[in-house]
């Protein structure tokens, strides 16, 4: 538990301090917001919730992608795994901080990129974003496990930052589609029967991406 | 806990490719005995120094820490080694402070902020205790990094040309701080490319030649005191 403490800490202490996950999160998520308005209309005007919900999931998987893996590929880097690996460090202590900012650096980005959202399709700022607020969470807990794990994977060949994305978006994509439904039916104001069903998908998709990344983490970190 | 000397090797093998670096190398250094290993660029210090480390495993061989494989330590016996590498292990983005607190927690070090303190006055660092290293010299890097290998009192210490970028001073510094360890009973694995002739520490001399560890009698002279025959049994 010390041990968690204490990278989580460092790594929100950096964060803080450099803010490189989180400037390339909400970063990313504006352009590709930005860039997914124009695409798709041009002319402006009053969007649909379904399409506002598809281009605020699609800016979150690239940021994702970029940004929440950050705080493990840091690491290695700057060749600080190997010290963390030779450590008394318990490898599921530092799955589960590296876990935990990656979820922290995604939920900020998300809150930031759905303001981001209501304000490029003319939404209104209503009790329908809190419906979306489990499905967000869901879907940030469910990337960032995903994103732990892979960049674990990846770190250790050469290009694996192109490797990531390559793995990453392929494997989210039940979790995508099951929280676009869902947060396409919150933004339409659907009952919250219409959103559970996809929210029973994306808790599925985190406990299973969890649990395999706290089993498999201290075998895919290993050896440097 | 055994009586197996802290640092061992067993006939390591490790190759890159279709390239042997080391092929057969055998090592023991019991407590408060300290080994130099000296080789030409390439010749496979660091590569020994990470498989001992366990950072690296071996194609064949093994690599032993207190009696036990260095890639499979339980977290209680590698709380007792310190490791040294030509990367400092260092956040850029922490000030040297912080950067010790990071590691004081990691090895559950009793008492950090003194220790802390303690250790970047004997470095030399109290004065940009609280400086990020990121603005630190390479010299200074290097003090700090063998604070942060030391600091939790390590009985084995793994060392890859510990006196690097160090000033006069500081190679006088770290040779005390080197000698202290070895004082307390420390086994320590030092790497350079050339004979250390530092006053007051005294190693037994090795060079990897071909792959192979072979014994150098310091100065042309006799074994000095400590050094260690590379076959002797782990335990």
């Amino acid at each position: 538990m010390a041990g968690f403490a204490a990278v989580l800490r460092k790594d929100l202490r950096l964060e803080l301090r450099g803010g490189e996950s989180l400037v390339a999160l909400v970063a990313l998520s504006l352009l590709i917001l930005v860039v997914m308005v124009f695409a798709l209309d041009p002319a402006g005007g009053v969007r649909d919730a379904a399409t506002a919900a598809g281009a605020l999931w699609v800016a979150l998987i690239l940021a994702g992608v970029i940004g929440s893996s950050r705080v493990l590929l840091a690491e290695r880097d700057n060749g600080c795994i190997r010290a963390l690996i030779a450590s008394p460090l318990d490898r599921g202590a530092l799955y589960w901080a590296k876990l935990t900012a990656a979820f922290i650096f995604m939920a900020i980005a998300e809150a930031a990129a759905i303001v981001l959202m209501v304000l490029f399709f003319n939404l209104d700022f209503d009790w329908r974003l809190m419906r979306m607020a489990p499905v967000i969470a869901l879907g940030a807990l469910g990337f960032a496990a995903l994103a732990t794990l892979l960049a674990a994977i990846t770190g250790r060949v050469r290009a694996g930052d192109m490797l990531l994305p390559l793995l990453a978006i392929p494997l989210f994509v039940p979790a995508l589609i099951a929280g676009v439904k869902a947060s396409g039916a919150a933004l339409a104001g659907a009952p919250f029967a219409a959103i559970a069903q996809w929210l029973k998908i994306l808790v599925a998709f985190d406990v299973l991406f969890v649990s395999a990344g706290s089993l498999l983490f201290e075998y895919v970190i290993g050896e440097e | 806990m055994t009586d197996a000397a802290p640092i061992a090797a067993r006939g390591l093998f490790k190759s890159f490719g279709a390239a042997p670096v080391l092929r057969g190398v055998d090592l023991t250094v019991a407590a408060g005995f300290a080994a130099l290993i000296i080789g030409r660029n390439g010749a496979g210090k660091s590569t020994l120094l990470r498989i001992l480390a366990g950072l690296w495993s071996p194609d064949d061989g093994a690599a032993l820490l207190f009696g036990e494989p260095s890639a499979a330590l339980p977290p209680a016996a590698r709380r007792r080694v310190g490791l040294v590498t030509h990367q400092s292990f260092l956040y850029p983005n922490l000030t040297a402070r912080e950067n010790l607190e990071f590691f004081c927690a990691l090895y559950g070090v009793a008492g950090a902020p003194e220790q802390i303190a303690r250790w970047l006055e004997r470095v030399g660092l109290a004065v940009a205790a609280d400086d990020r290293v990121r603005g630190f010299s390479r010299g200074m890097e290097q003090r700090l990094t063998l604070a942060r290998a030391l600091i939790h009192r390590p009985a084995a210490l793994l060392m890859d040309e510990p006196f690097a970028a160090l000033d006069a001073e500081g190679v006088a510094m770290a040779a005390a701080l080197i000698g202290e360890a070895l004082a307390g009973g420390c086994a320590i694995v030092l790497t350079a490319h050339q004979p250390l002739a530092i006053a007051k520490l005294e190693f037994a001399l090795y060079e990897i030649v071909r792959g192979r560890l072979v014994a150098r009698p310091a100065d042309g002279g006799a074994e000095p005191r400590g050094a260690i025959d590379p076959r002797q049994p782990a335990a």
